[in-house]
């Protein structure tokens, strides 16, 4: 028996039968450190269920990613997190700052503590080079350049309270996703799928779509943690194989690998019978047979010539800038629908320390579109209100730049402001919360540690961060790592 | 909060640096949160008794009724005892030399363990385990995850120590302090490199204070996890919880690493350090070439476009001309920013060209990957020079960014101010509270003879002689209990890490006592600790019980020891074991890091970095290279090899105290459809062919290779009908794998102008890559083979240990 995953009830019903349950289900078992919460009363109820299921009677699937109810009602059941890798300026996306236009190009000097931090050579105000608008009947805030998100912005609650402590972008890539700034943890996916489970269960329960490049800070932005390793990010990669040596080496039938797969039952099954009483032995067997079935199933599940040519264009794909993040976009909506429960696009890099104008102007015309298209394609299936969606980067940008030559205005890292929003079911639409101080260098109004955003986005979901814990390392941890509160204003 | 600490804990009262201990009763030490504090006593045994001490203490505590299994059987044993000692199958020699051996069972395995802990392989085995717990890795990590070129050296001194049976005070004292204990020896600065393990960097974003406290909260609570089994950080902030640990306390702990500077220091090579394979590193010289072509080229175009701009903007040109005829007389690289720096110093801003002016977005990129590409080379080429990843005394250095290894300054003055430590409020490094002097843990300071020193020097051998005092409690419950969790799987305390109130109580209190007793008797040999373990009945008892319904009623836990539990193979174990059993596992021991192919997805991956990319993963060119222990594998941070990530080897990021062994379904994909099982399979037929004269031959070897021992009839005809069956299947001559690349096209976008950005990486280790046996190569027969090695390797008996 595992020390780990102990739930706060739980860990008093240590001795309790987990074990004999683990080593039956199908979908990787994990030895004895599968031990669900008691956030589930109905856990040792639902534990003859899967002693039903495994002896072949109809029963709902039971196993670490099978769907459980919400701990607290919300309506969002699924989400698609897009991740805007590397910082995107809240200044000259959806964060308006006039004051810059009078104080460009003024000398400005950083003071304090983080005197030392970007400290090379004299630093000046920057304005945006963006014209702003108001979007919507909500009025909000947008640069000009998001020409096709206006048309959704009453879908959208703007979010420009959030804080985060570091600005190194692996570090605060971590923190946004995992709670803890130095990696290791597991991702909000994760803990989403080690709440909720999934619904499709021969698909993973949280897919992540990378940039053509991983982002910094790599593979562990979507790692399970001390998670068990089935709530881990299964990346489906943009280019080759989606997933890693999903199919066999070149020259290896299906009627070879058939044949391959049997000898192994057998095998396998005159070890068993030597081995009667190692449970763990059925589970491994178990999971060549679902290996075998995913190998075939997925390839059609990320096909998208199903879709109309109308919806193609809508989200942008065919046509450059739009056509990578458009694909991601439609790809996220049709894993939904194929009941993945946790979906996390990015796009990036975001990191426009020179020649902004460019830099963003380029990033956002390849995401505004298919961006608008998800959202609206959301509503139109009827998805939305079900469905969270959260838009964000690790960290916001500096009102000021160092000296680049008189002309290539960027920014440098800012994690005291950024503005992230949020759109879908329980959420606040057509509102803009907190706001950043006249230079946008840091947040003043209703300011939260970006450990009350995870909290928020778990009760979103209808998960509560005090009550979604794992036992791990001598104590209970959870996203927020020690506690944080919903910010109220986000819901509606 | 002291007073309420006062009132928890049961026989210790805490103040606030004195401690008063009494001995718990056995029953106290059961409930009692505070066990590990106390004195190890050594159990009091049946003086009549023949058996081990062990066995005595594990029947005592055999819930009632339940009756131990039987000894397992000579081959199960052995297959047990090789991968727990060496990570490797034993030979089919081997196996038949055990099963012949005509001694009684206890002796004739007496000398198995004996021969496995005088192989080579023993040491490779042991750090594995201790690389875990200190988090060993080859890159640092973080925004740029640079390559710790010479971590390689503190890996293999760990690998020697095991192997020599350096004491544990010794090994210890070393790691925390070898520096100070023998000033001048190569072997105590690479042992420092301990210190050096966590993640970690200082950016020019970052405040180098900050930077400089997450180094020593990293290190203080390393230490603490690793040699104490105390997580020491949520003293950090606040007194802890539930442990007798004040912040002032962590404080004390931290302030021994107040003058412990970080840096790649001067360490000659020991003769018993492998240098061999050096010149591969030339593969680094063609790469650093390649980047200051670009980066010439560059400053070319640079030159021509400042030119452009003078004219566009209608500006004299006259003084940026000369300026730059007068650099280039000094220098051939770099001249446009050389002028640059030297015009502004006289020019307005708007009034000279701004920096990389006129540049594409492919020449914004291509700048960028060659001049940081220079920056991270100079950190993987430290692997061939004579320096060690490894720390000194002084005072801190003011450096904003670290972008090169670091030297140990020319002169280091030993009499500067000394730092004062301050308790931190909150853990703010901003926010200084009480001052506090170095020390250890007031718990147990009742151990320091002598108080740590406030000189530069001396802190840290201070600090590691209090931690290897025999009569330190702490110190040999947690190394005993981990070799002990190394054989069994689970420790007598469950977390290894963590013996304070939230870790799990030891199940066999007195069993570990006992350990510890017999460790320090022994002069801190941990081979002794493995022979007295592996002796006893408990060790080697069979994993299935006469009466498993008996079992699981009384010992629901499986913490009775009435079984021996079976284990996954380790990610590493089950690399090593498919290499063995295919004949191509190189056995060197020590040395470089080595590249073995892994996924080319994910080697070829576009990998971002602070700025800019990662080089690709390029394999050796070569098998033997290749074909090293797993343990060699070049570990960075930034790019785990997806086999072992999937089969639970722990990213290096914090301390793994026990390796889960989950089972999922992209194991099977790993497993089952990779490319690299298909070469072991491969690998394996054509030996299994090669070594025997008839295809039951060669079936009867492949089990007992993979499997250690000897196939059945019936088994033999089942895979022989099955061979056939493949083989009727298969077409005469198979199609060729494709090659490694000699390049790699990159994609990615350009942060200067958000546009995407092309450029080919140049890969030079593909050049004279010398393939695996591959299926074209291979006889239909050998392939057909070759499938049923691949279910033997897919197959529940080659991947458990029982």
């Amino acid at each position: 028996m595992s020390t780990e995953g102990r739930s706060s009830a739980g860990r008093r019903q240590q001795g309790q039968p987990i074990r004999r349950r683990d080593a039956l289900y199908g979908l990787g078992a994990s030895l004895g450190s599968v031990a669900f919460t008691a956030m589930m009363a109905s856990d040792l109820a639902r534990g003859a269920e899967a002693d039903a299921a495994a002896t072949g009677a109809d029963a709902p699937p039971a196993g670490p990613l099978a769907p459980r109810p919400q701990q607290l009602p919300a309506k969002a059941q699924r989400c698609i997190f897009l991740m805007m890798e590397g910082g995107p300026s809240h200044i000259d996306t959806f964060d308006p700052k006039p004051k810059l236009e009078q104080l460009h190009l003024e000398e400005f000097v950083r003071s304090g503590r983080d005197k030392s931090a970007m400290e090379s050579g004299k630093r000046y105000f920057v304005q945006s080079p963006f014209r702003f608008r108001k979007a919507g009947e909500s009025g909000a805030d947008m640069a000009e350049n998001w020409e096709h998100l206006a048309g959704v912005a009453d879908e959208l609650c703007f979010y420009r309270g959030c804080q985060v402590e570091s600005v190194n972008h692996p570090t605060a890539m971590y923190q946004m996703n995992c709670g803890n700034r130095f990696g290791g943890d597991p991702a909000i996916g994760a803990w989403t799928t080690y709440g909720l489970g999934t619904v499709n269960q021969n698909l993973p329960g949280f897919v992540v779509l990378p940039a053509v490049s991983y982002p910094q800070g790599g593979a562990a932005n979507w790692g399970n943690g001390f998670l068990p390793v089935h709530y881990q990010g299964t990346p489906l990669r943009p280019t080759g194989s989606p997933i890693l040596d999903l199919e066999p080496p070149p020259g290896v039938s299906r009627e070879q690998q058939r044949q391959t797969l049997d000898l192994l039952h057998e095998l396998n099954q005159a070890h068993a019978a030597r081995h009667p009483q190692h449970g763990e032995l059925q589970a491994r067997m178990a999971n060549y047979e679902l290996a075998f079935r995913m190998q075939m199933e997925v390839p059609a599940v990320l096909d998208l010539a199903g879709e109309t040519a109308d919806t193609l264009a809508a989200y942008g794909v065919g046509t450059e800038p739009t056509d990578g993040f458009g694909r991601k976009c439609l790809l996220a909506r049709k894993l939904l629908e194929e009941g993945v429960r946790f979906v996390q696009l990015y796009h990036g890099s975001w990191d426009s320390h020179d020649y902004i104008a460019r830099a963003h102007g380029q990033l956002v015309r390849a995401v505004d579109q298919p961006i608008a298209a998800l959202i609206a394609d959301l509503r139109l299936r009827g998805l939305l209100d079900s469905t969270l969606v959260v838009w964000c980067g690790e960290f916001g940008r500096s009102p000021d730049n160092g000296v680049r030559g008189g002309t290539a205005y960027g920014r440098d890292h800012n994690a005291k402001a950024m503005t992230i929003w949020l759109a879908g079911g329980g959420v606040n639409a057509g509102h803009t919360i907190g706001a950043t101080d006249e230079t946008g260098g840091e947040a003043v109004e209703t300011v939260h540690h970006v450990r009350d955003l995870h909290v928020t986005l778990l009760r979103l979901l209808g998960l509560d961060d005090s009550r979604l814990t794992y036992y791990h390392a001598g104590r209970f941890k959870q996203l927020s790592q020690f506690g944080g509160e919903v910010i109220g204003e986000l819901l509606a | 909060m002291m007073a309420a600490m006062r009132l928890r804990f049961c026989g210790v009262a805490v103040l606030s640096l004195l401690v008063v201990m009494r001995p718990c009763t056995a029953a106290e030490a059961e409930a009692d949160p505070l066990w590990a504090y106390k004195p190890v006593v050594r159990p009091a045994l049946d003086a009549a008794d023949a058996r081990s001490p062990i066995d005595q203490l594990i029947e005592r505590a055999l819930p009632e009724g339940l009756e131990p299994a039987a000894a397992a059987d000579r081959a199960t044993l052995l297959r047990r005892a090789s991968f727990d000692l060496t990570g490797l199958p034993p030979s089919p020699a081997e196996t038949a030399a055990f099963l012949s051996d005509p001694r009684p069972d206890a002796e004739a395995f007496a000398a198995v363990v004996e021969r496995l802990l005088a192989s080579p392989h023993y040491g490779e085995r042991m750090a594995q385990h201790w690389l875990d717990v200190v988090r060993y890795a080859d890159s640092s990590g973080l925004a740029n995850d640079y390559h710790r070129g010479s971590a390689w050296r503190y890996r293999d001194y760990v690998v020697r120590a095991f192997n020599r049976d350096t004491p544990f005070d010794r090994f210890l004292v070393e790691q925390i302090a070898g520096d100070e204990l023998e000033p001048g020896s190569p072997e105590g600065i690479v042992a420092t490199g301990f210190l050096r393990m966590g993640p970690w960097e200082l950016t020019g974003m970052e405040v180098a204070e900050v930077a400089r406290q997450r180094f020593l909260d990293d290190v203080t609570n390393s230490v603490g996890e690793t040699f104490l089994a105390h997580s020491l950080q949520c003293a950090r902030c606040h007194d802890h919880m539930f442990d007798p640990v004040p912040t002032r306390d962590y404080y004390s702990m931290q302030a021994v690493f107040a003058t412990t500077q970080l840096a790649e220091r001067k360490a000659a090579f020991l003769p018993e350090e492998s240098t061999r394979g050096f010149e591969r590193l030339r593969l680094l010289t063609s790469r650093r070439e390649a980047y200051q072509q670009t980066l010439r080229e560059l400053d070319a175009v640079l030159l021509e476009n400042a030119v452009t701009w003078y004219a566009e903007h209608g500006l004299p040109d006259a003084r940026w001309r000369q300026l730059v005829e007068e650099v280039s007389a000094r220098q051939n690289a770099g001249i446009f920013e050389a002028v640059r720096r030297r015009i502004g110093k006289e020019a307005k801003e708007g009034e000279y060209p701004p920096k990389l002016v006129g540049f594409t977005t492919e020449q914004f990129g291509l700048e960028r990957v060659a001049r940081k590409g220079l920056q991270r080379l100079a950190f993987e080429e430290e692997a061939s020079k004579p320096f060690a990843l490894a720390v000194y005394d002084g005072p801190t250095p003011d450096v904003k960014s670290i972008n090169a290894p670091v030297r140990v300054p020319e002169t280091l003055s030993q009499d500067a101010d000394l730092p004062q430590t301050h308790v931190l409020v909150g853990g703010d490094p901003f926010a200084a509270g009480e001052p506090v002097e170095p020390g250890v843990l007031s718990v147990l300071g009742d151990l320091l003879e002598t108080p740590v020193p406030r000189e530069m020097r001396g802190r840290r051998l201070a600090l590691a002689r209090w931690i290897a005092d025999p009569r330190n409690p702490l110190t040999t419950r947690t190394i005993a209990n981990r070799i002990w969790m190394w054989h069994f799987g689970r420790g007598i305390a469950a977390n290894p890490n963590n013996f304070g109130e939230t870790g799990g109580r030891p199940t066999h209190p007195a069993v570990l006592d006992e350990l510890a007793s017999q460790l320090v008797e022994s002069g801190w040999s941990l081979k002794s600790l493995h022979r007295e373990i592996m002796a006893t009945e408990a060790y080697r008892r069979a994993a299935e019980h006469p009466r498993p319904e008996v079992l699981r009623e009384c010992d629901p836990e499986g913490s009775s020891y009435a079984v021996f539990a079976p284990r996954r193979l380790s990610a590493e174990e089950l690399r090593d074991a498919m290499l063995a059993v295919s004949g191509e596992l190189n056995r060197e021991v020590g040395g470089l890091p080595c590249y073995p192919e892994i996924n080319r997805e994910v080697a070829l991956q576009p990998r971002q970095v602070m700025g800019t990319f990662a080089a690709a993963w390029t394999p050796d060119p070569l098998p033997e290279d290749r074909h090293r222990r797993t343990l060699y594998a070049c570990r960075l941070r930034g790019l785990a090899d997806p086999f072992a990530e999937v089969f639970n080897t722990p990213p290096s990021d914090f301390s793994c105290e026990r390796r889960s062994s989950s089972n999922v379904t992209p194991q099977v994909f790993a497993l089952f459809n990779s490319l690299r099982a298909a070469k072991r399979a491969l690998a394996c037929a054509d030996r299994c062919l090669r070594e025997t004269a008839s295809d039951e031959e060669a079936i009867r070897r492949c089990l007992q290779l993979a499997y250690g021992r000897e196939a059945s009839d019936s088994e033999v005809q089942r895979l022989l009908t099955h061979w056939q069956q493949v083989e009727a299947g298969l077409p005469e001559q198979a199609e060729a794998w494709e090659p490694w690349p000699t390049s790699v096209e990159r994609q990615a976008v350009e942060e200067n102008t958000g546009d995407l950005f092309r450029f080919t990486e140049v890969l030079p280790a593909a050049e004279g890559f010398v393939s695996d046996l591959q299926p074209a190569d291979a006889e239909r027969h050998t392939r057909a083979l070759a499938d049923i090695c691949l279910a033997i390797f897919n197959s529940n008996e080659f991947v458990y240990v029982y």
